[in-house]
């Protein structure tokens, strides 16, 4: 008789023993068994976690893909404001110069400005107040 | 994940092979009882939300833990017992009744087994006597390969050896149990 069926055998016998256990015992077990599931962990919903951006206004009940769509959009939204942001500085920026500039040549033009000032540093800042007091 | 009826299928299909494991190791029927409770517990508290295909290695690796808490508690304990009867001297000695100690003997299951006068019955309690004299180690992964049906990696894994080593004491345990089971006259 090899290995196994030597095994195979004695396992027999043994689950013949545990048909055999007495009353108070598989009482207990029993109880134990009971007790054991009273403490089961639970399953499901509560071992998932959400980062609180996600959750935060979003009902739980919001499936993948919503929260998916969400998150981009999250994402996107501040870049657009950026961009928009800098392209409105540009702009204003732009029309301050062209606008300081166009005083520049109302006043060269109007001959008010006399000549040694265009060699003056500081002719830019007289056409300026110049400017302002018009 | 297991649900509760799943991990009730799956304890009662276990509890008493992991009973009888207990029992084997600890040789009392009542820290048997409390092993299998704690296992149970153990496995419902920690990893109630597994896989149901989780469930058994899981189990038996929570149970041969608990058995081995068991006997380390016991050490223990012994070592505090010994300790003291040494402080309080030979008086406390005697207190003890010899007669608990002898009913307790006559009423463990192999002595009920061996008054039975069926002889299969007789058969199985020599052979669920010989298993318990088995040396843990050999019990251990005996039981787990040919009671608990596990292969040989998952009976490694769960005694934290090698599978050589599971190879090996199967092995021993087996002839030892052979020859045990012969020299009383039981040819299986």
């Amino acid at each position: 008789m090899n290995e196994n069926e030597f095994g195979y055998r004695v396992r027999q016998a043994l689950n013949e023993a545990t048909e055999r256990l007495d009353y108070t015992t598989t009482y207990r077990l029993e109880k134990a068994r009971s007790a054991a599931l009273a403490r089961q962990r639970a399953p499901g919903p509560a071992t998932i976690r959400l980062p609180a951006r996600q959750t935060a206004g979003v009902p739980s009940f919001e499936t993948r893909s919503g929260n998916s769509w969400l998150r981009g959009l999250g994402l996107v939204t501040p870049l657009v404001a950026l961009i928009v942001g800098f392209i409105g500085i540009y702009q204003w920026q732009e029309e301050r110069r062209i606008s300081e500039l166009a005083d520049l040549d109302f006043a060269v033009l109007l001959d008010e400005v006399p000549i040694g000032a265009y060699a003056d540093k500081g002719f830019s800042v007289l056409l300026q107040g110049e400017t302002d007091e018009l | 994940m297991a649900s509760r009826e799943e991990l009730s299928d799956f304890l009662a299909s276990v509890e008493r092979r992991a009973f009888k494991q207990a029992q084997f190791a600890v040789r009392d029927a009542d820290a048997a009882l409390d092993i299998v409770q704690d296992a149970m517990m153990k496995l419902a508290e920690n990893y109630g939300d597994r896989p149901s295909a989780e469930l058994p290695p899981l189990f038996t690796r929570i149970l041969q833990n608990v058995i081995h808490d068991f006997f380390r508690r016991q050490k223990v304990r012994s070592t505090w017992i010994t300790l003291f009867s040494a402080l309080t001297g030979k008086d406390e000695e005697d207190d003890s009744d010899p007669l608990e100690t002898l009913e307790a003997a006559s009423g463990s299951e192999g002595a009920e087994s061996a008054a039975d006068k069926v002889e299969r019955s007789q058969v199985v309690a020599i052979i669920e006597e010989e298993v318990a004299r088995l040396p843990a180690r050999q019990r251990e992964a005996f039981l787990m390969r040919y009671w608990e049906d596990m292969d040989v990696a998952e009976t490694a894994a769960v005694m934290g050896c090698s599978e050589g080593s599971v190879k090996t004491h199967c092995s021993r345990a087996t002839h030892a149990l052979a020859r045990a089971l012969r020299a009383r006259g039981i040819t299986l």
